[in-house]
């Protein structure tokens, strides 16, 4: 199912397929337009962004549009808060992850499929539902307006024990009851057995966790009350709106944009077999 | 042996479960219950002051916060509707081009799809925003070459919602034709083979194998979408703020406005509640909608 592993084509050369491909490339190009427009605005003057009509490309394409940036928002401290956020949360999610999945997966006691029903039931509950009492927790915990408030909340969650249940079920039982036999902890044989043998679903869900903390908005938004060395790129990006809003800064704009969408879109181009086998697995048998 | 495996069941399992009860579990039963008091969200939870139905009837009555309310959920009730409805087609078309064999392209279509959805929704809001622009923005010159005059987008009533939707689905189309080439995957090449035997067309075999095959996987899209639209807030937090005339005002910009910002957090977790259950209701729907269609067949 993989796509690396699918069988060489061989297509055939008629008008049918000619026609077709050219479709293909149409809807590509165009949906990879407002990416394209993004980065070649990042490049203009600001006079040439906010011509009327707008100019396509850059006259003398420059990149002081970025050395602003860095200058209105703090960008390392952003990118750092950014990094923490996606970091920590990923690393905990993938353990807590593996560890409840193992258990879902391997063990079977009394309760276990309510209590895995709950959990999955969370995958489907909006965060606006929670959030104004968890907006209170936080103050309560004494992890509001940092970086802690952040990220606290968001260390497990059930798509990532979903996703492990649904890989490690396929792990031999065999394997697991030899190294019981063999005298090796519960601990060990998740760590050295299991995990080894999940090694794609662990980086999906890297990936997946990475993304989606990295891109998140409204929950740092919330927790972080304004305090802005805490915060990540992606609401520093809004602060640039209301920089300078009457000469509306488009090249500024579009440059912060650049930035904080450059690591998770190159993260995926490089790694998407795995987002795709990972969504194949829990889209179908979910 | 059995002692021992419900002890490491315990230790594996409490971190996760652990984590969800006191962040997810605990803020939801604390949301229902907060929904029928007066609370300011500022002040400790011992504050809240129990009013029975109160807020409830706020929403549904004629005052201004009826009024607002009702507005953000019928634009949100709008916008998910619309996004669905373009989502779901679309995912099964591009999802047909990245899965056939036949012409070479599917999986750089793939590729460029995919990567718009790892894009943060605020770069996607603020890209767009620029995009729509009505003067300076490509859009309009692009409809102008075709001839078509220039489009108000987001500062009109009538169209700031529907160009919210547009960035929505250009962000999102993407993984939902991930999971429908996921469904094609799993429909087996005989049925086509038989098919083509007994001389059915493409388009036969598209409404007779490949529809009435997918449909769980429609189903799990549908839901995932509703979910995704019911959460939209970056465009509208950033480019419309609920405007013009409160045409964008959705859901969750509403609740965060209202819980948060202006602290009425019993209110709020009413607006929390009634978001809930219309999701469950939908939810359901979707559920026997589907599965009356295998009933039919």
């Amino acid at each position: 199912m993989s796509s690396t592993k699918r069988p060489y084509r061989r297509y055939p050369a008629n008008w049918k397929s000619s026609l077709l491909s050219l479709a293909i490339l149409v809807i590509a190009v165009a949906a990879a337009f407002p990416l394209v427009w993004m980065v070649l605005s990042s490049l203009k003057t600001p006079a040439e962004s906010m011509q009327v009509p707008p100019v396509w490309l850059p006259g003398s394409p420059n990149f002081d549009a970025y050395f602003e940036v860095s200058e209105v928002v703090s960008l390392g401290r952003s990118f750092l808060n950014s990094a923490f956020i996606a970091l920590v949360t990923t690393i905990a999610i993938v353990v807590t992850s593996l560890m409840a999945g193992y258990a879902f997966a391997k063990y079977s006691f009394a309760g276990r499929d309510w209590l895995f029903a709950a959990l999955i039931a969370t995958m489907f509950l909006p965060p606006i539902v929670t959030l104004i009492p968890l907006y209170r927790m936080t103050g309560y915990l004494g992890i509001n307006a940092n970086l802690l408030g952040v990220v606290v909340p968001h260390l497990a969650n059930a798509f990532g024990i979903f996703l492990m249940r649904q890989y490690i079920k396929g792990v031999p039982n065999d394997l697991i009851d030899a190294a019981r036999v063999d005298g090796a902890s519960e601990v060990t044989i998740l760590f050295k057995i299991v995990a080894p043998a999940v090694m794609p679903a662990i980086a999906a869900l890297t990936l997946f966790a990475f993304v989606y903390h990295w891109n998140s908005y409204l929950w740092p938004l919330t927790v972080l009350q304004g305090n802005t060395d805490q915060y990540p790129i992606v609401i520093s990006l809004s602060r640039l709106l209301s920089y300078n809003r009457g000469a509306m800064n488009t090249g500024l704009v579009m440059a912060g944009a650049t930035l904080a969408v450059l690591p998770p879109v190159v993260l995926f181009v490089f790694l998407q077999r795995f987002f795709v086998d990972s969504i194949m697995a829990t889209g179908v048998k979910g | 042996m059995i002692g021992r495996t419900s002890r490491s069941a315990i230790g594996m399992l409490a971190p996760a479960t652990g984590l969800i009860a006191i962040f997810v579990f605990v803020p939801m039963a604390l949301t229902i219950g907060l929904s029928f008091t007066q609370w300011s969200t500022q002040t400790g939870f011992d504050t809240a002051r129990f009013v029975g139905l109160a807020n409830f009837a706020d929403l549904f009555g004629p005052t201004s916060i009826g009024r607002d309310f009702r507005a953000a959920f019928t634009n949100t009730a709008l916008y998910t509707a619309l996004s669905v409805a373009l989502i779901l087609p679309l995912s099964v078309i591009l999802g047909l081009m990245v899965h056939q064999t036949f012409a070479p392209g599917g999986i750089v279509l793939r590729t460029v799809l995919f990567s718009t959805y790892m894009v943060p929704m605020i770069a996607v809001a603020l890209v767009w925003s620029k995009l729509y622009s009505p003067t300076e923005g490509p859009f309009n010159q692009m409809l102008g070459w075709v001839g078509i005059p220039p489009q108000t987008w987001l500062s009109s009533p009538n169209t700031a919602l529907f160009s919210i939707v547009l960035l929505n689905v250009w962000q999102q189309v993407g993984y939902f034709t991930v999971l429908a080439v996921a469904g094609l995957t799993q429909i087996p090449t005989t049925l086509y083979e038989a098919a083509r035997v007994d001389g059915a067309s493409a388009w036969l075999q598209f409404w007779k194998i490949t529809l009435p095959l997918m449909r769980n996987t429609l189903l799990f899209s549908a839901v995932i979408a509703v979910i995704n639209a019911v959460q939209v807030f970056e465009p509208v937090a950033l480019i419309t703020q609920g405007g013009p005339v409160n045409s964008t005002n959705v859901m969750t910009y509403h609740i965060r406005r209202v819980g948060i910002e202006r602290a009425q957090g019993g209110l709020g977790s009413a607006m929390a509640v009634t978001l809930m259950l219309s999701l469950i209701v939908v939810i359901v729907l979707l559920f026997a909608f589907f599965r009356d269609r295998e009933e039919q067949r």
